[in-house]
C-alpha cells in the first residue's frame, strides 16, 4: 500500500496571524517542529515576543465592540462558510495532522470531523443563545434573561489534538461575540496555522480570532494579562491546576481546565468478548494512548478464572498484531509518540511497573516498525498483568500505548478502585447486564462514563465532562456548557408607567 | 491486506467502483445494444464511490475504531478481473460483468459485517450497494437472455 503524498513539501516558516494579517516574528527563537514518524523538520515555530502577544490581545479587544453587536445570524454565516471550506480542505488538514503528530490518517480524519462538529453545533447559536423571559412578575413588571459576552478569550491548546481541541471552544466563543487568542500547542501548531488561513478566508473581521505562536512565556502574558476574561487549558493535572486553574482565580479570568486523566475499563464476564476487544485496542492504543479518554486500566471483574485467560489471550493476541509505522501509510493501525520525551516518559513508566512487580506480558519498547523509519518516537502496544491499584503505573497517567490488567473481585471492588483514583475523567464498563450498567452509571465518580464504548467522548452538543483531578472549573467545553461559559447572564426587570 | 483500517477500506471501495466503472464504459462501447444499461452501470459506480466516502469522513472519529473495525477481512480475496480482451464475446463480457459483480457484492456483505457496530452508517452504505447490485445482476442476466433468444 502506498504512503498517502505529504502535503507539506518543505519546512515551513510559522507566523502568527494576528488582527487580520499573518505577521513575522520579531524573536530570535525558534523551534523545529519534526514528524516523528520520519524525523524530518517540517516546520520551523517562532516563540513570540511578549509584545507580540500583548499586540494580539490588543487587536482582540479593539475588535470585540463591533463583533459583539454584529448580528448572531451574520455571526454565524461566517461559522457557516468555515464549515465549508473545512470540508473542502478536509484531507489536507488531517494529512498536516498526521505529519506533525504521527497519529494515523483514520485517527486525523476522525480528529477532524470533531472538529467539523463543534463549528456546525455553533452555528445553532441564534437559537441556542435565547435568554428566557417571564411576565407579570408582580403587577405591570416583566423580567427577563439575556446572556451577553464578555470579551477576549483564549484556548491554550495541547500537543495531543492539536486540530480539534481550539475547536471545543472557539466556535462558541466567537458565535456569542467574543473574540478570541489560539495558542497552539507549540509540538505541532501546523495544523492550527492552516486553520487560521481558513479563518480569514471566512470572512471573520480583522482582531475576531488571532493566532500566536510560543511556549510558557506566551502562557504567562496571557494569563496575567488584565483583558483576557477567561481561559480555556487542556493538558497535565500538573500545569492546569497549579498554573492555569490557580492564576485565573488570582486574575478573575473564568477557566475551563481539561487535564489528566486514568481511566478504568471495566470487563465483566457477560460482555460482547469479540466486540470488547476491539473496542479495547482503539481505547489503549489509538493515538498511540496519547488522549485524555484512552483506556488504561482493564479491570476484569470476578473469580472466574477461564474467563479471565480468555480475555488476556485475546487482548494480547490482538495487541500484538498491531501494524506501527507511520500515519500516512494507510495500513497502519499505530503511529510513534508525537516527541522523543514522550517516548522516554513511557519507558519510565514501564521500568517502574517491573520494579514494582507487575508482570510484562508484552514488551513494546523494541518497536517493531512497518517501513523504514527512525525509532526515535516509535513504540509497540505494551501489556502488564498482575498490576495492583497501588502501583503507580495502576495510578498515574502513562499517556502512552501501555494497558494494565488488573483483577478486581466484584464490581463493588472495581468501582472503589476507580473512585479511589485521583482522576475522574472517563471510565466503561463491557457488559450485557443493565444493572451493571446502572450502578456504573450511578456510582462511579467521573465526568464521562461508558457502556460498551472504549473512548468516551461526549459529542459536540453534550459537555466534555470530568471530575476530581481531571477537570478544573465549573462549566465544561462544547454544548450548552461553553455557551454559557462565554457569556454572562444579564437580568433586566422592566415597568413602564 | 488482512485486517485493513477503515481508511484502507475506503480506498479498496474507491478501486472496485472506479475500475469496474471504467470495465462498463469499455462495454457500453462495444455492445451498443446493451450500452444504455451498461453505461448507466458506470454512472452509478461512481456515485456509489461517492457515497461510501460520503459515508466514511461523515461517520469517521476519534472515538471510533477505524483502525480495528475490519479485522478478519482480507481485501486480497476480493480483487477484480476488468480487463476485456479483443475478441471476448457478448455473452462472456456480461458474464465476466456477473462474476465481477458477485466478488463486490460479497466484499460489500463481507465488509459490512464486522464494521457494524462501529462505524455507523458505513456498513449500511455497504449493504444498500450490495443490495443494488443484487439487482444488476437480474439485469445483466436479462441481458444475455436477451441476447440469446435473438
Amino acid at each position: 500500500m502506498a504512503i498517502l503524498e505529504e502535503p507539506i513539501k518543505e519546512s515551513l516558516q510559522l507566523r502568527n496571524y494576528i488582527n487580520g494579517e499573518w505577521v513575522e516574528s520579531e524573536t530570535s527563537h525558534y523551534r523545529d517542529i519534526i514528524n516523528p514518524a520520519t524525523g524530518k523538520v517540517i516546520a520551523r515555530l517562532p516563540i513570540s515576543t511578549e509584545k507580540e502577544v500583548n499586540s494580539a490581545v490588543a487587536a482582540a479587544k479593539d475588535a470585540f465592540p463591533e463583533w459583539r453587536r454584529t448580528t448572531p445570524l451574520s455571526r454565524v454565516r461566517c461559522l457557516f462558510r468555515l464549515k465549508e471550506l473545512l470540508e473542502e480542505n478536509f484531507e489536507e488538514l488531517s494529512r498536516i495532522q498526521t505529519m506533525e503528530h504521527g497519529k494515523t490518517i483514520d485517527e486525523s480524519r476522525g480528529e477532524t470531523r470533531r472538529g467539523i462538529e463543534m463549528v456546525e453545533v455553533a452555528t445553532g447559536i441564534p437559537s441556542l443563545m435565547q435568554g428566557s423571559n417571564l411576565e407579570d412578575i408582580a403587577t405591570g413588571i416583566d423580567e427577563r434573561l439575556v446572556y451577553q459576552p464578555l470579551g477576549v478569550f483564549t484556548c491554550i491548546a495541547p500537543f495531543n489534538f492539536p486540530f480539534m481541541v481550539p475547536l471545543w471552544y472557539l466556535p462558541f466563543a466567537v458565535a456569542t461575540g467574543n473574540t478570541f487568542i489560539v495558542k497552539p500547542s507549540p509540538r505541532d501548531p501546523i495544523s492550527q496555522i492552516k486553520l487560521a488561513e481558513l479563518y480569514d478566508e471566512a470572512g471573520f473581521p480583522p482582531g475576531v480570532i488571532n493566532l500566536v505562536n510560543g511556549e510558557a512565556d506566551a502562557v504567562s502574558v496571557l494569563l496575567e494579562h488584565p483583558d483576557i476574561k477567561g481561559v480555556s487549558f487542556v493538558g497535565t493535572t500538573a500545569i492546569g491546576k497549579d498554573v492555569i486553574y490557580r492564576k485565573c482565580g488570582e486574575t478573575g479570568k473564568r477557566v475551563i481546565a481539561q487535564c489528566g486523566a486514568k481511566n478504568f475499563m471495566v470487563i465483566m464476564p457477560d460482555c460482547n468478548l469479540d466486540a470488547t476487544i476491539a473496542a479495547m485496542m482503539t481505547s489503549f492504543y489509538g493515538n498511540a494512548g496519547q488522549r485524555c479518554l484512552s483506556g488504561a486500566n482493564a479491570v476484569i471483574v470476578g473469580k472466574d478464572d477461564a474467563f479471565y485467560k480468555k480475555f488476556v489471550d485475546a487482548f494480547l493476541a490482538a495487541a500484538a498484531k498491531i501494524r506501527v509505522g507511520y500515519g500516512l501509510d494507510e495500513t497502519i493501525q499505530m503511529g510513534p509518540m508525537q516527541s522523543p520525551d514522550g517516548k522516554a516518559r513511557v519507558l519510565g513508566f514501564i521500568e517502574k511497573g517491573i520494579s514494582e512487580g507487575a508482570k510484562l506480558v508484552l514488551d513494546g519498547r523494541k518497536p517493531q516498525i512497518n517501513g523504514d523509519y527512525p525509532d526515535t518516537c516509535f513504540l509497540n502496544p505494551t501489556v502488564f498483568q498482575e498490576v495492583t491499584p497501588e502501583m503507580t503505573i495502576a495510578r498515574e497517567e502513562i499517556f502512552g500505548p501501555v494497558a494494565n490488567i488488573i483483577r478486581a473481585d466484584d464490581l463493588d471492588d472495581a468501582i472503589e478502585m476507580i473512585n479511589n483514583n485521583r482522576y475522574g475523567n472517563a471510565a466503561a464498563v463491557f457488559t450485557s447486564s443493565g444493572k451493571v450498567a446502572r450502578e456504573m452509571k450511578y456510582r462511579v465518580n467521573c465526568g464521562n462514563i461508558g457502556i460498551n464504548i472504549g473512548i468516551v467522548a461526549p459529542m459536540a452538543f453534550f459537555p466534555f465532562s470530568g471530575m476530581k483531578d481531571s477537570f478544573f472549573g465549573t462549566l465544561h467545553g462544547q454544548g450548552r456548557d461553553a455557551i454559557r461559559f462565554y457569556t454572562e447572564s444579564k437580568v433586566v426587570i422592566e415597568r413602564w408607567f | 491486506m488482512k485486517s485493513p483500517t477503515a481508511s484502507s477500506v475506503i480506498s479498496f471501495v474507491v478501486k472496485l467502483e472506479e475500475d469496474s466503472a471504467t470495465f462498463y464504459d469499455e462495454l457500453s462501447c462495444r455492445w451498443a445494444s446493451a450500452g444504455e444499461t451498461l453505461a448507466s452501470f458506470s454512472k452509478q459506480n461512481r456515485k456509489n464511490k461517492s457515497v461510501v466516502q460520503r459515508a466514511y469522513y461523515g461517520v469517521i472519529s476519534d472515538a471510533l475504531e477505524g483502525c480495528f473495525a475490519f479485522t478478519d477481512l482480507d481485501t486480497e480475496d476480493y480483487l477484480i478481473d476488468t480487463k476485456l480482451p479483443p475478441d471476448e464475446s457478448y455473452t462472456d463480457s456480461l458474464q465476466k460483468a456477473m462474476g465481477m459483480e458477485k466478488k463486490i457484492i460479497a466484499f460489500y456483505i463481507d465488509a459490512a459485517r464486522p464494521a457494524k457496530a462501529l462505524l455507523a452508517d458505513v456498513p449500511r452504505a455497504f449493504e444498500r450497494i450490495a443490495s443494488k447490485r443484487n439487482e444488476r445482476l437480474l439485469k445483466l442476466n436479462e441481458l444475455i437472455g436477451n441476447f440469446t433468444n435473438q
